[in-house]
């Protein structure tokens, strides 16, 4: 089980954050998906052993979005 | 009792026009966040460049949600009118502090839509992820839906003066279903002219396409200061947009030399201020300095919330018959003072001038 925080600077308004949560239903492996249109940032929760960091990043990237990873 | 038929064709002639006013900030805060949705999907769906037939943003569905969410609030709202049998009637003060609180949330949101700075995304309501994750296993896809319904059910709190009226009848029914059924009869009645005015209002604006966002933004900022300038009025302060408005108009007629029987005066301490359905007339009067005057409030089939009438210095407050003549005592007061008086909403006003 691990946690991250990828910075998504392009969420425009609140539905993009609901999109984004949509990630918890749609890939395998990513428990919860805690978006924030105010803080531009997304903190999730996914089992390493079903999916990997790049998955994640690329199904953010699938959506349209350009997610950066938080130093 | 009001019968249900009345109680509708009102909401349906005079009520809907009167709460698009009042609460048409809200409908528009609800399409802007289904618009920003809908332009935001088209945007990124033509990053990944996909061939896309163009498609206008669905904003009946959210108008239809907003609409029944609010038929059920004010429903709900009659019954428990009916049954309290008592009034739940808000000060002016208290008024003017929904109405400031309400340009606050929109004024913001607008700013916030225009990115003028990243603090003002704090003005939007941003659901916890539990709850947005409990609506969508729910409603799959319409999680954006929820937004309209919210709004629609906070209608109840910025009822128009129209409405208040309806209130006041669904008190005097005395049963929970007696006033339930003339809520909803009155707001069904004003469903179609929101639904009218809303959808066309919005269809007007597709044509803008990528700018509508902004043209939205900018129509929350107008919204938001006309909310100002309502509390403002309902304050019974002197620097309100509508005021300054009306002494620029009043300068005006001087100049075209009003004859005297228009001022308003009509003796020593007796003034007739004429309650019509657009407001006040003449909306400046003048008045003998020291004496106590007499305000004869005069309706003649005025169905407006104008007929709410409002002095929120004196803290004077009546609610005037549809037809008939209404008198109201003021105090004296010194030369040169000004008192301000407006329907309940703020919508209408007018000044008392003591310079005679």
């Amino acid at each position: 089980m691990k946690s991250v925080t990828i910075d998504v600077k392009d969420m425009h308004c609140i539905n993009c954050a609901m999109k984004l949560q949509v990630l918890e239903d749609d890939l395998p492996g990513v428990i919860t998906v805690d978006a924030s249109y105010r803080n531009q940032c997304m903190t999730v929760i996914y089992d390493d052993s079903l999916v990997n960091l790049n998955q994640i990043l690329g199904a953010v990237k699938d959506l349209g979005y350009s997610p950066e990873l938080t130093q | 009792m009001l019968s249900l038929w009345v109680a509708f064709i009102t909401g349906l002639t005079t009520g809907g026009l009167s709460c698009m006013a009042v609460q048409g900030g809200l409908l528009a805060s609800s399409l802007a966040s289904q618009i920003e949705k809908e332009v935001g999907d088209q945007e990124f769906k033509s990053k990944r460049k996909k061939l896309l037939r163009k498609k206008s943003p669905q904003i009946a569905l959210p108008i239809v949600l907003f609409l029944f969410a609010k038929l059920v609030a004010y429903t709900l709202m009659g019954a428990l009118l009916g049954a309290l049998g008592s009034v739940l009637q808000l000060t002016p003060a208290m008024r003017a502090i929904l109405q400031f609180a309400i340009a606050i949330f929109m004024i913001g949101n607008a700013l916030r839509m225009l990115n003028v700075h990243p603090i003002f995304r704090f003005f939007t309501f941003e659901p916890p992820a539990s709850l947005t994750r409990f609506i969508r296993r729910k409603a799959k896809n319409n999680t954006s839906l929820f937004t309209p319904l919210l709004l629609g059910v906070l209608t109840v709190l910025i009822p128009c003066g129209i409405t208040q009226t309806m209130m006041a009848a669904a008190i005097a029914t005395g049963s929970p279903l007696l006033g339930a059924a003339l809520m909803f009869a009155f707001t069904l009645g004003t469903s179609p002219v929101f639904f009218i005015l809303s959808y066309f209002a919005t269809k007007l604006g597709t044509l803008l396409e990528k700018q509508l966002v902004r043209v939205v933004a900018v129509v929350l900022l107008v919204l938001g200061l006309l909310s100002v300038d309502t509390g403002l009025n309902l304050l019974g302060s002197p620097i309100s947009i509508t005021r300054v408005l009306q002494r620029n108009n009043e300068a005006t007629a001087s100049q075209t030399l009003l004859p005297p029987s228009q001022t308003g005066s009509e003796g020593e301490g007796v003034i007739n201020l004429n309650v019509v359905n657009s407001g006040y007339e003449p909306s400046l009067l003048h008045a003998p300095a020291d004496t106590a005057i007499t305000l004869n409030l005069i309706t003649n089939n005025t169905q407006s919330c104008s007929r709410a009438f409002v002095i929120p210095e004196l803290n004077l407050n009546k609610l005037l018959p549809t037809t008939g003549v209404e008198v109201l005592n003021i105090p004296p007061q010194p030369a040169g003072k000004v008192i301000g008086f407006t329907c309940s909403m703020g919508m209408y006003t007018g000044e008392i001038i003591f310079d005679l």
